[in-house]
C-alpha cells in the first residue's frame, strides 16, 4: 500500500508541476502579447481551466499527504474509543462526497457531448470537466492509501496538523517521515 | 429548520476533522437534498467546477510561488544581511531586524506562513545564540510575520476581494499605512523588551557596511518595485502582477546564481498543493453560496441584524468581536470563504465601505493567526524555536495588544486605511 501510495505521490506531483508551469507561461505570454497590443483571446479560459485542474490533481495530492485545513483539538481531546469512531464517520463521510462529486461530474461529462471552448473550439469541454469526476475519484484513492498513517497518528494523538515544519521547510532539511513531498501544510494564509 | 440542521451538520462534521472544504460541500449537499431532493445534486458538479475555473484567484498560486522561489534563491539571506546593516545597531537588535525584514518580505509573498518559515528558520535560531529567550524569539518573528497579509500582495486580501466583490488593488492599497503602523507598534515593543531584558546590540552602525549589502541585495528591491509599482501605477493587473512576480523572482534567482533546480521543483509543488487546499475550499463555498442566496440567507440575515441597530459604528464591533472569535478556530482563508459572502449584504446595507471593511476583517485574522488553538503561523514559529506554544503566547500578548490597537484604529478611523485609496482611486 506504501508503494502503491508514492507510486500516486509522484504521478500527482508531476502532474501539479506541469499545470503550475503551464500557468506560469500562460499568464506571463498574456502580459507580454497584451503589451505588445495583440490580447490573447483564448487566455482568460485557459487561464482559468488550469486552475481549475491544479485544484482537483492539487487536492487529490493534499489528501494523501492529509494536509487539507481542519480542526482536529476537538478530535484529541476524546477519549480513544470515540476517537475511533470519529475518524471512521469523518472517512466515511469524505469518500461518500468525492463518491457523490465524482457520480455528478461523470453525469454532467455526458450532457456535455459535442460542446467546445468558446475562445478554442477544437476543445472539446468534456476534456476541461473530465478533472472533476477523475479528481474525484483520484482523491478517494489518496484518502484510502493515507488512512493507515492518519490513524496511527490519531490514535497516538499527534496532531496531523500542529507540525507545519514537520517536512522540509526547516534549513535541518527533511526528517523524512514517509512524507512524498515537503511543504505539505496546505494552511498557509 | 433546515438552515439550523444544516448548520449543526457543518459544525459536527468540522469537529470530526472531516477537511473544512469537504464539510462545508456537504453540509451544502444537505442542504439541496432537503429543499430540492436528490435530482438536484447534479449540481454539485457544475458548482464544484465552476468554484475553482475562477480567473480571478490566479494570482493565488502565483504569489505563493513567487513566494516559494525566494526562499529558494537567496534573497531572504541578503534581505536580513541589509536590515541588519540598517538596524542592527538598536538595543534588541535582531528582533528589530526580523520585524524589518517582515516588511519586505512581506511585499513580495502573499502568506505569513511563508514568512516566518522563511526568515525564522534564519533569525530564531541566531537570536537564541545571542541569548534571546526562544519565547520571544518566537513571539517577535510571528507577530511580524502576520503583518505580510495587511501588507500587499496578499492572498487573503484577493480571497477577501473576490468574496465580497470588489476590487484588489483597492484593497492592496488599503493595507500600506495599517502595516507601517503595525510594524512600528512591533518595534516599539520590541525596543521596550530589549531594555527591560538588556538584550544585545548587534555591529555598530557603520554606512560602508550598508553601502555594500545594499548593493547586494538591490536585486531582491526590484521586486516589489516592479510587483508593486506595476500594479498601482495600472500597468499590469494584480493576476499579471503575480505572474510577473514568478519571472522576476526567478531572474533574481539566476542573477544571485542560486537558483537549486530541485528547490525550485519543490517550491512548484508547494505552491500547487497549497492553491489546491484553498481553491478547494473556494470551490466549496461556491456551492454552498449557491445553495444560501437561493434561500434568501444573507439577505435575512442583513435584515434582522439592522432592525436591531443601524449604527454602522456599532455593526463594526459586532463583526470585529465575531471576527475575532473565529480567529481562535479557523485559519484566515477558511474565515474568509465561509463568512464573508453571508455578510456582504449587511455591509452594503450599513452603508460600509466594502474596502474599508476588507481591511478591517484581514487585520482581524492577521491577529487570529497568533490565537491558539489553531494559529497557523504562531505554531510555525513555535515549532522553529521549539518552544511551548503557551510560553510563547505569553509573551506574545503586547504584540498581540499592538495589533489590537491598530485594528482598532483603522475601524474607527477609517481615513486612515482609506486616505491612500481615496487618493488614488477615488
Amino acid at each position: 500500500m506504501r508503494a502503491i501510495g508514492r507510486g500516486l505521490g509522484e504521478f500527482l506531483s508531476w502532474v501539479v508541476i506541469a499545470l503550475m508551469v503551464a500557468l506560469t507561461a500562460v499568464v506571463v505570454i498574456a502580459v507580454v502579447y497584451r503589451k505588445l497590443g495583440a490580447s490573447l483571446s483564448w487566455y482568460d479560459e485557459v487561464a482559468s481551466i488550469l486552475l481549475a485542474w491544479i485544484t482537483y490533481y492539487g487536492a487529490a495530492l493534499a489528501a494523501l499527504n492529509r494536509s487539507h485545513i481542519g480542526f482536529d483539538d476537538v478530535l484529541r481531546l476524546m477519549p480513544v474509543g470515540a476517537r475511533k469512531v470519529a475518524v471512521v464517520v469523518a472517512e466515511i463521510l469524505v469518500i461518500f462526497f468525492f463518491a457523490l462529486l465524482a457520480w455528478a461530474g461523470w453525469k454532467v461529462l455526458m450532457v456535455l457531448q459535442g460542446m467546445s471552448l468558446i475562445s478554442l473550439t477544437w476543445v472539446p469541454v468534456q476534456l476541461t470537466q473530465s478533472v472533476i469526476p477523475i479528481g474525484a475519484a483520484l482523491f478517494i484513492v489518496a484518502e484510502i492509501l493515507s488512512l493507515p498513517d492518519y490513524w496511527r497518528d490519531v490514535m497516538a494523538g499527534r496532531s496531523t496538523e500542529h507540525a507545519p515544519m514537520a517536512h522540509g521547510a526547516t534549513p535541518d532539511g527533511d526528517p523524512g517521515n514517509g512524507n512524498l513531498t515537503n511543504g505539505g501544510e496546505g494552511n498557509r494564509s | 429548520m433546515i438552515l439550523l440542521s444544516i448548520f449543526l451538520a457543518l459544525v459536527v462534521m468540522v469537529c470530526l476533522n472531516v477537511p473544512i472544504a469537504v464539510a462545508l460541500a456537504l453540509s451544502a449537499v444537505l442542504g439541496l437534498f432537503l429543499t430540492e431532493g436528490p435530482s438536484s445534486l447534479v449540481t454539485v458538479a457544475l458548482d464544484m467546477y465552476d468554484g475553482a475555473n475562477k480567473f480571478s484567484l490566479i494570482a493565488i498560486p502565483m504569489f505563493v510561488l513567487a513566494g516559494a522561489i525566494m526562499n529558494a534563491t537567496g534573497i531572504t539571506r541578503r534581505l536580513i544581511a541589509f536590515v541588519s546593516a540598517l538596524i542592527g545597531f538598536v538595543r534588541g537588535g535582531l528582533a528589530m531586524v526580523s520585524i524589518g525584514v517582515s516588511l519586505f518580505f512581506a511585499e513580495i509573498s502573499g502568506s505569513a506562513v511563508a514568512d516566518v518559515a522563511a526568515i525564522g528558520s534564519i533569525l530564531i535560531p541566531e537570536m537564541k545564540k545571542r541569548g534571546y529567550g526562544s519565547p520571544f524569539a518566537a513571539a517577535v518573528t510571528s507577530s511580524s510575520a502576520s503583518l505580510a497579509i495587511i501588507i500587499p500582495p496578499s492572498i487573503p486580501m484577493i480571497l477577501y476581494a473576490v468574496s465580497a466583490g470588489t476590487s484588489v488593488e483597492q484593497m492592496f492599497v488599503a493595507g500600506i499605512v495599517p502595516g507601517l503602523l503595525g510594524a512600528a507598534g512591533l518595534m516599539g515593543v520590541s525596543y521596550l523588551f530589549a531594555r527591560r531584558y538588556n538584550l544585545p546590540v548587534e555591529e555598530a552602525f557603520q554606512l560602508s557596511r550598508l553601502g555594500s549589502t545594499f548593493l547586494e541585495a538591490l536585486p531582491a528591491f526590484a521586486l516589489p518595485v516592479i510587483i508593486l509599482g506595476g500594479i498601482f501605477g495600472g500597468l499590469v493587473t494584480a493576476t499579471e502582477g503575480a505572474g510577473l512576480a514568478v519571472v522576476a523572482a526567478m531572474l533574481v534567482g539566476l542573477w544571485y546564481r542560486e537558483v537549486d533546480w530541485a528547490q525550485l521543483k519543490s517550491a512548484m509543488l508547494e505552491g500547487g498543493m497549497q492553491t489546491a487546499v484553498v481553491m478547494l475550499l473556494v470551490a466549496a463555498s461556491v456551492l454552498m453560496g449557491g445553495y444560501l442566496t437561493r434561500a434568501q440567507i444573507p439577505q435575512e440575515i442583513a435584515s434582522g441584524i439592522l432592525s436591531l441597530t443601524s449604527n454602522k459604528y456599532l455593526i463594526l464591533l459586532v463583526l470585529n468581536v465575531f471576527f475575532l472569535i473565529i480567529g481562535f478556530f479557523l485559519h484566515s482563508a477558511a474565515a474568509i470563504i465561509l463568512v464573508v459572502p453571508i455578510i456582504v449584504p449587511l455591509i452594503a446595507q450599513a452603508g460600509i465601505d466594502p474596502v474599508h471593511f476588507g481591511l478591517v476583517v484581514t487585520l482581524n485574522l492577521a491577529i487570529g493567526q497568533q490565537t491558539p488553538p489553531v494559529a497557523s503561523v504562531l505554531i510555525t514559529a513555535c515549532s522553529i524555536a521549539k518552544a511551548n506554544i503557551w510560553d510563547v503566547s505569553k509573551v506574545n500578548l503586547p504584540f498581540i495588544g499592538v495589533l489590537l490597537v491598530v485594528l482598532l484604529i483603522c475601524t474607527y478611523v477609517p481615513a486612515i486605511p482609506m486616505f491612500l485609496v481615496d487618493t488614488f482611486y477615488r
